[in-house]
């Protein structure tokens, strides 16, 4: 009865101990797998991984972390320009969290490149970039981990939202603030006095009305050829079909357009404007005739010439538009 | 021209037929309808005027609307701009006066084309002072039939602008006579002016910011004269007090930024001549020291004005104005949009390529009123990029400009080398009659062009009342679809007169106005969470709308539907933004994710996300649709949307809390009621014996069942006790 009780006794401590023992080597290494993230959270804000890592560290089951994980493909052999916007994006993203108040070690953000860490992108089954991916802290993922990248886009907002929606971080955006646009005011500014400065003496040219005519001139045709529009709506600079390699530079529809094409229709703007001052200039300069002849003549075609271009391009933009002129 | 009896004929004739053709080119939509009041704001303001023609004026400014917005009631008196009412109705007045007796809906009908022609004469006489008679008379001209002018002021398009643009020409024509002349007559009657701008409009905004900044130029460009004094400061005191008397602008115009400017521009303007007063009184080193002490304590005052201010919040108020451009409700009005190339060509076509020449020489030739068309031009401009609408604001000086140039070209190439007398050295150096020919002859063909390309997009793009569509066949036969009234008429017939109608805000004006019913929601959006309401029930499955809908008294639901004419405008095209303005205000309940399919598609066939199949619009608009065979050839399949050009992927569509009321005949409007609640179902138990075997008394029980149910146990409780 004794040997009995003892034996069991003996087993009972045994299994404890070889209980305790794994718990303690699970939380060992769980606190170093921890600290180890932390280290390289604290160098980059966006941990590289290659498949070691990525298995060692997200798929590896001793995890009280989230991952989320960017699947991407920056080299530039891969031509991938949405990989660098993401990419970008995602940097945002993870400096936010990497620099705000409430960064703790419950969620990392981690990148993929396809050129280093191919065999991760087979395991997942993966075939495009980039991809979101959130590696929850317990348990798999499932279908609502994968961000959804078509439909709500990779503007770090909106992956803050998905974050927040996924592990209960709330990460506020913060975009460093760009300090081209600035720079470039000042040095302009900075220009502008050195050159009034330089010329402290003889301020005439303030006063130079061909200067500010042209410049008023140049703001009004930025204007009308839909600069503004280009700026809010960033269009593509022209389309290149993929199949035939044609490229466009005119949108076929009249309700967007491309860039190339406002920098056409901003230059038969100034041709045409540019023909009507020549046909005043003709008349009233008093240069030799045969000059002003052919100021006339060149007058009258560039607006003739280029007004019925821009009328076939808007025709050909306008479908069930009737007129044309010279051109069809 | 000899006589100047001749020649003020022949200006006259000119003027008279530009109004002439300005007027009669609005009247397709007349001719080919019928006099109606066009679109949705114009139905407002038709009701408006209405009411104050039968009530009164100070009926009308006291008028307290509980048929919109409901069950909040709109102050329309104090939230309107009483202009275009009070001009309607006066003119209706007089011809009643007069025993003409028209009904108001004409008046309101014909106000529009009336005011073009008098835009057409304010603008000769603006562009008279600027440059000549004869470029005056090309401007008129142009702006009589200018599409990005007509676009707002055809005939049944009874609205604010219509009548705003003419208060703005003529308001800066005022303005450029009194900083010519310096009389407080013509400084007086530009206030006056600028009081029927303010009333009329919203974009006098544009006024009182667009003239201090002429001010403040012409302080720059060493300008400044008594003339430039006497003329702004007067402007400023009246115009500022006759603009506070608007009961919709209030004290705004001294507390909001807009109005900052002028305010600023006067107190500088009144330093300057201070100074300018000094340096006639002082010696040249007394000034100086007073000018340097002066400036100090300005800079003092400005920097502490700025602290001020950023520690009340203004700048936070500045930056805020910003953030409206990201509100989903006003990035869903199509007019908020920045403006494309093509429709700068589309609405001023040759003017766009001709008026910076205009501008050039009037910067060339530059003098005060010079000054002020150059920033006329130069903030119009910036302004039409931005938003699409405001291009109604460019169109006018795009129309002098232009005319200075065409004007310019004409002066030196129409005339007769060998009647004109001339001095003889100059005599040899002409171009020639052969070229001066060729060149009048291909310019009055540009300008013909653009008068048949007017004609053109007026007759097509403008002229259509959106109330009544047409639709025209392949032998050119046309159809009228006139479902809008239909409908209407019948909510207007068999309806209880205070029943409350939801539609999405589009279409609130119209019920208020043609179906004479409470609405909920309506074009005026002040409230962005009762819309989102609107929204949150359109896009919940039936009983959660049936919810929202009780909550909010709702008796009948009205949509648009176009699937089976194909019309392109119809709510669920309209859809993703119900939701998102819902979105907005319920994140937790509405999810614009779960309209798209996994691929991000928004689709009505099979593939469709279930939520969208199920929510109350999707079955409002597809209601009995599945057994529809679209005529179109026997290849669509029944239940064939034509405007998405799918088959549609719910078909068994059933309605516990809704009934169809009516569907007009081309199933564009289909209005639903919304039943009242049930009554209560009875329980289903077997009729019981009269004596009970025991009495039923347990408190605990009912306890933890429901409500209702609870309820009716206690009811049998106490009948057996």
């Amino acid at each position: 009865m004794f040997g009995k009780l003892s034996i069991s006794l003996f087993v009972l401590i045994i299994f404890y101990h070889d209980l305790s023992d794994a718990q303690k080597k699970k939380e060992t290494l769980l606190s170093e797998k921890v600290t180890q993230m932390m280290e390289w959270a604290s160098k980059r804000s966006v941990i590289r991984m290659n498949g070691d890592k990525f298995r060692r560290f997200v798929k590896a089951p001793p995890r009280n972390y989230s991952v989320l994980i960017m699947f991407t493909a920056l080299q530039p052999q891969r031509q991938c320009g949405v990989c660098r916007q993401a990419d970008e994006e995602f940097q945002v993203l993870a400096n936010s969290w990497r620099y705000s108040s409430a960064f703790t070690n419950k969620v990392f953000f981690a990148s993929v490149d396809f050129d280093e860490g191919s065999d991760v992108f087979q395991m997942l089954n993966m075939n495009s970039a980039p991809t979101f991916l959130h590696f929850p802290s317990k348990g798999k993922p499932r279908k609502s981990d994968t961000y959804e990248l078509q439909v709500r886009g990779f503007a770090a907002e909106q992956l803050a939202r998905w974050v927040a929606d996924r592990t209960d971080v709330q990460i506020r955006i913060i975009r460093p603030p760009n300090y081209a646009g600035p720079l470039l005011l000042g040095f302009l500014l900075a220009a502008i006095g050195g050159l009034a400065y330089l010329r402290r003496h003889n301020l005439e040219f303030l006063f130079n009305k061909s200067v500010w005519a042209f410049s008023a001139l140049c703001f009004v045709l930025i204007m009308t050829s839909g600069q503004m529009w280009n700026h809010i709506r960033g269009p593509p600079y022209a389309h290149k079909n993929p199949s035939t390699g044609q490229v466009s530079y005119i949108h076929g529809s009249s309700q967007a357009q491309f860039v190339a094409e406002t920098h056409i229709v901003l230059l038969f703007n100034a041709a045409v404007t540019m023909g009507m001052v020549l046909l005043c200039e003709a008349a009233t300069s008093d240069m030799d005739i045969g000059k002003r002849k052919i100021m006339c003549v060149a007058g009258i075609g560039l607006v003739m010439l280029f007004f019925s271009w821009l009328l076939s391009i808007f025709r050909a933009k306008y479908h069930g538009y009737p007129y044309s002129f010279l051109m069809s | 021209m000899k006589q100047p009896g001749w020649q003020s004929l022949l200006s006259f004739s000119i003027l008279f037929l530009a109004c002439l053709a300005g007027f009669s080119s609005r009247l397709f939509a007349v001719i080919r309808f019928e006099s109606i009041i066009h679109e949705f704001d114009p139905w407002f303001n038709y009701r408006s005027t209405h009411h104050l023609t039968t009530n009164g004026f100070y009926e009308f400014l006291n008028w307290f609307d509980e048929r919109a917005w409901y069950p909040l009631g709109r102050i329309v008196g104090g939230t309107v701009y009483p202009g275009l009412m009070v001009t309607a109705g006066l003119i209706h007045y007089v011809l009643n006066l007069l025993h003409i007796t028209v009904h108001i809906r004409d008046v309101c009908v014909f106000l529009a084309p009336v005011f073009s022609g008098l835009t057409a004469i304010s603008t000769f006489l603006l562009t008279r002072e600027l440059w000549n008679q004869g470029a005056g008379l090309l401007a008129a001209c142009f702006i009589a039939i200018v599409p990005g002018y007509i676009s707002r002021s055809v005939a049944g398009s009874f609205d604010n602008e219509g009548i705003a643009i003419f208060a703005l020409q003529f308001t800066y024509y005022l303005w450029v006579k009194s900083v010519k002349t310096g009389s407080v007559f013509w400084t007086i009657g530009c206030c006056l002016s600028y009081f029927y701008m303010v009333s009329a409009w919203g974009g006098y905004v544009f006024i009182i910011n667009l003239i201090p900044l002429h001010v403040f130029v012409l302080l720059l460009m060493q300008r400044y004269s008594r003339r430039v004094y006497i003329a702004y400061s007067t402007f400023y005191i009246v115009g500022l007090v006759l603009s506070m008397q608007i009961p919709f602008v209030g004290f705004q115009p001294i507390r909001t930024s807009e109005h900052m400017a002028a305010a600023g521009v006067f107190a500088l303007l009144q330093a300057y001549a201070f100074l300018q007063y000094l340096k006639d009184r002082l010696t040249r080193q007394e000034f100086q020291t007073l000018f340097f002490l002066g400036v100090s304590l300005a800079a003092g005052m400005v920097f502490l004005t700025v602290i001020y201010l950023t520690y009340t919040g203004l700048y936070v108020r500045l930056l805020t104005c910003y953030a409206k451009i990201h509100i989903p409700i006003i990035a869903s009005v199509s007019e908020h949009q920045p403006t494309t190339w093509v429709s700068f060509f589309f609405d001023l076509h040759i003017l766009v390529c001709t008026f910076p020449a205009g501008l050039w020489f009037c910067i060339k030739n530059i003098n005060d009123e010079r000054v002020f068309v150059a920033l006329y031009a130069i903030s119009a401009v910036y302004f039409a990029g931005v938003m699409v609408r405001l291009m109604l604001t460019l169109t006018p000086v795009v129309c002098m400009l232009s005319a200075v140039a065409f004007s310019s070209v004409f002066e030196h190439y129409m005339g007769d080398d060998t009647k004109r007398e001339k001095p003889p050295e100059k005599a040899e150096e002409g171009l020639g009659p052969n070229i001066k020919s060729i060149v009048t002859m291909l310019m009055l063909m540009l300008l013909m062009m653009f008068a048949v390309h007017c004609t053109w997009v007026t007759s097509n793009a403008y002229s259509s009342p959106s109330v009544v569509l047409a639709s025209y066949n392949h032998d050119g036969t046309r159809n009228i679809l006139d479902d809008f009234r239909e409908a209407y008429y019948w909510l207007r017939q068999n309806t209880d007169e205070h029943a409350r109608v939801m539609s999405w805000w589009d279409y609130g004006y119209q019920i208020a106005g043609m179906a004479n019913r409470t609405t909920l929601v309506d074009n005026n959006t002040w409230n962005n969470s009762h819309i989102a309401l609107v929204g949150k029930a359109m896009s919940s499955n039936e009983s959660a709308a049936y919810q929202i809908m009780r909550s909010l008294d709702v008796d009948y639901v009205l949509i648009i539907f176009g699937g089976v004419i194909g019309y392109s405008g119809d709510d669920i095209n309209k859809f993703l933004w119900m939701v998102r303005i819902a979105e907005g205000e319920h994140p937790k309940d509405i999810r614009e994710s779960d309209y798209f399919t996994p691929q991000g598609e928004f689709r009505v066939d099979k593939a469709g996300s279930p939520t969208l199949l199920n929510c109350l619009m999707y079955k409002m608009s597809y209601y009995r649709f599945g057994e529809m065979q679209v005529r179109r050839g026997a290849l669509t399949p029944p239940g064939f949307d034509r405007t998405r050009n799918a088959e549609i992927g719910n078909k068994d569509i059933k309605f516990k809390h809704l009934e169809e009321a009516f569907t007009s005949e081309h199933w564009l409007v289909r209005i639903y009621k919304v039943k009242k609640l049930d009554n209560r179902e009875p329980l289903d138990h077997k009729l019981r014996s009269v004596v009970p075997k025991q009495k039923y008394t347990s408190k605990k029980v009912p306890l933890m069942l429901g409500g209702e149910f609870a309820l009716q146990v206690w009811r049998d409780s106490f009948r057996f006790s």
